[in-house]
């Protein structure tokens, strides 16, 4: 193979680190920068971090952090089963095609599924229409739309499908025989979830995890949309930043989001060794 | 446990998944349902109509916005596949696998809000950085180039798409066996001959696929795009500030239906692809297997 076509392979490696991941790092260089009128002048101060930590922003960011990982254990509890039955009892030429039926719901617009649930959920919406309909309720809900459980409704409506990949990408490296073994050593199914089938899928489990809680944290238009006057995250909070000529203000806030997700994908790795999400690619 | 032991715990497991995608897709589909409604959301009284979707195609914004979408859909599509196939390739022979599987993941993981923001002070800095070069140099030539507009959209579509790009092809290129590629070689066969006539047939699937979610994913984009687009909008821009500035119109409905026909129709094209070749694969195995009538 020629210089010309080695170099080739190296183009959308080159391309990934001068637009990705130089950015992201430089995040925290321009989070100390000054604030100007109307942009930023190089020097050192912490201002955007002590106005970061010392204001509200820090528990509507704490907030959002415990509305993201309650949408983290609800899809956990919905969404793993769904990829252990499917690894489990489907025939294994059908699997694939099972796993496609969530991509319809995930490749549909993540606008489109967030600013749908408002109808779905309001007053007079799908919801509360069915259940007046059906006589369960006497009077409409109201406490769903523009409260934290919208939120958290929407961000397990919006993510509910990535669990359900990455715990199957995770359980494709799982033998199948390893589920026969267990029931003829009689293991309970309790048994088997916590013992066998948990640790061996744990790197998808983990990534699955971590993409839904920092995204839970950090996709503006959920709160936005659902959530009400006072519901903020992280995400928001940068893009109200930029909007208000703030440049270091909304680089610290995604210098402390990309911090976050690092650490969480550093320890995660140290456990679990996480390019095991990506066994079966290698076979 | 056997399913034939007890049927109906499988029957169950399988109710149970078809109500999760079903409750998934129900915010979807009454989206559809009320972008029919002529009295539009919440009347009394449902009348067919089709007039909105004739509304949204007879508006020039709109019409305007779609072709750049469009246009920005065919070429991140360009530049994300042919990307997604040499990081594949050049993954499968890396020694050390966790610098290229991080750069070319993380983009998953990064909040779009966040990772739009990054981009687009970083934008600004390098167009700050080239005008200053082209003043030094006495030529106006690289005032534009990181100006935010078309190529800067592009950019951050193509980081946005990569990863779910490469994840396909590389578990396609997972079932291919290197062998093959090693006896094209022993022939003679260069290595471009080789991987065009032996390996690409093979993950033709993977990037056909690819190249379908790099177009879905494009329809579907508003954040990073919003922030780094510039002066043009998209059909999800146009979309979302319309929702935000005036709420659900009966137009805002027809445009969200439209936006999820088009990820319907390619991905439901894909799942009907899928299944005839693997039905047309199935028939040609099972005929190689018979014996030869003499």
């Amino acid at each position: 193979m020629n210089r010309l076509a080695r170099g080739a392979f190296w183009v959308p490696l080159i391309f990934m680190a001068v637009f990705f991941a130089l950015p992201l790092l430089l995040t925290a260089v321009w989070s100390v920068f000054e604030r100007t009128m109307f942009w930023m002048e190089p020097g050192f101060t912490l201002f955007s971090y002590e106005n970061f930590f010392t204001s509200a922003r820090l528990w509507n960011f704490l907030a959002s952090m415990w509305h993201s990982l309650i949408s983290v254990l609800i899809c956990l509890v919905l969404g793993f089963p769904i990829a252990v039955f499917v690894r489990r009892r489907i025939p294994q030429v059908a699997q694939h095609r099972v796993v496609l039926l969530f991509i319809l719901p995930f490749m549909v617009s993540e606008i489109i599924r967030i600013f749908a649930l408002r109808p779905v959920l309001q007053r007079n919406g799908l919801v509360n229409h069915t259940l007046l309909h059906l006589g369960v309720i006497s009077e409409p809900i109201t406490s769903i739309l523009y409260t934290p459980t919208g939120v958290i409704i929407g961000e397990v409506l919006s993510f509910l499908p990535f669990i359900v990949f990455s715990g199957f990408l995770a359980m494709e490296a799982v033998p199948k025989h390893v589920f026969e073994v267990c029931e003829d050593l009689g293991a309970s199914t309790v048994r088997t979830y916590r013992d066998v089938i948990l640790p061996l899928a744990a790197p998808g489990i983990f990534a699955g995890s971590v993409f839904i809680f920092v995204n839970g944290i950090g996709v503006a238009l959920l709160p936005n949309i659902l959530g009400g006057p006072g519901a903020v995250n992280a995400g928001l909070i940068a893009t109200q930043a930029i909007v208000a000529l703030d440049f270091p203000l909304a680089m610290a806030v995604s210098a402390i989001m990309i911090s976050t997700l690092l650490a969480l994908l550093y320890i995660g790795h140290r456990l679990f060794d996480l390019t095991h999400v990506l066994e079966p690619a290698k076979r | 446990m056997n399913d034939y032991a007890n049927p109906w715990s499988y029957r169950l497991q399988w109710a149970y998944m078809l109500l999760v995608v079903a409750t998934l897709m129900t915010p979807v589909f009454y989206v559809m349902y009320v972008s029919f409604n002529e009295n539009g959301f919440g009347a009394a009284e449902y009348v067919f109509t089709t007039e909105w979707y004739g509304v949204v195609f007879g508006d020039k914004l709109m019409m305007n916005a779609l072709g750049w979408t469009v246009s920005l859909a065919i070429c991140t599509t360009l530049i994300t596949v042919p990307f997604a196939v040499l990081s594949a390739k050049f993954y499968k022979n890396a020694r050390n696998k966790l610098p290229v599987l991080f750069l070319l993941m993380l983009p998953l993981f990064v909040a779009p809000d966040i990772f739009g923001s990054a981009l687009l002070v970083y934008f600004k800095n390098l167009n700050f950085a080239f005008q200053w070069l082209g003043d030094q140099l006495g030529t106006g030539m690289f005032d534009a180039w990181f100006r935010l507009g078309f190529m800067t959209a592009l950019i951050g579509l193509v980081i946005y798409t990569i990863p779910y790009a490469f994840i396909v092809v590389l578990i396609t290129m997972g079932r291919y066996r290197e062998e093959q590629t090693e006896a094209a070689r022993s022939c003679g066969a260069s290595s471009w001959r080789a991987f065009w006539d032996i390996e690409f047939p093979q993950i033709r699937p993977g990037v056909a696929s690819s190249c379908a979610f790099t177009v879905i994913l494009c329809f579907n984009e508003y954040t990073r795009t919003s922030l780094l687009k510039g002066g043009f909008d998209t059909f999800t821009t146009v979309l979302v500030s319309q929702m935000l500035n005036t709420g659900m119109s009966e137009q805002s409905y027809a445009m969200s239906a439209m936006v999820s026909y088009v990820a319907i129709a390619l991905i439901g094209g894909i799942i009907l692809w899928t299944l005839v070749r693997s039905d047309k694969l199935g028939r040609e195995a099972r005929a190689k297997a018979e014996p030869v009538a003499a």
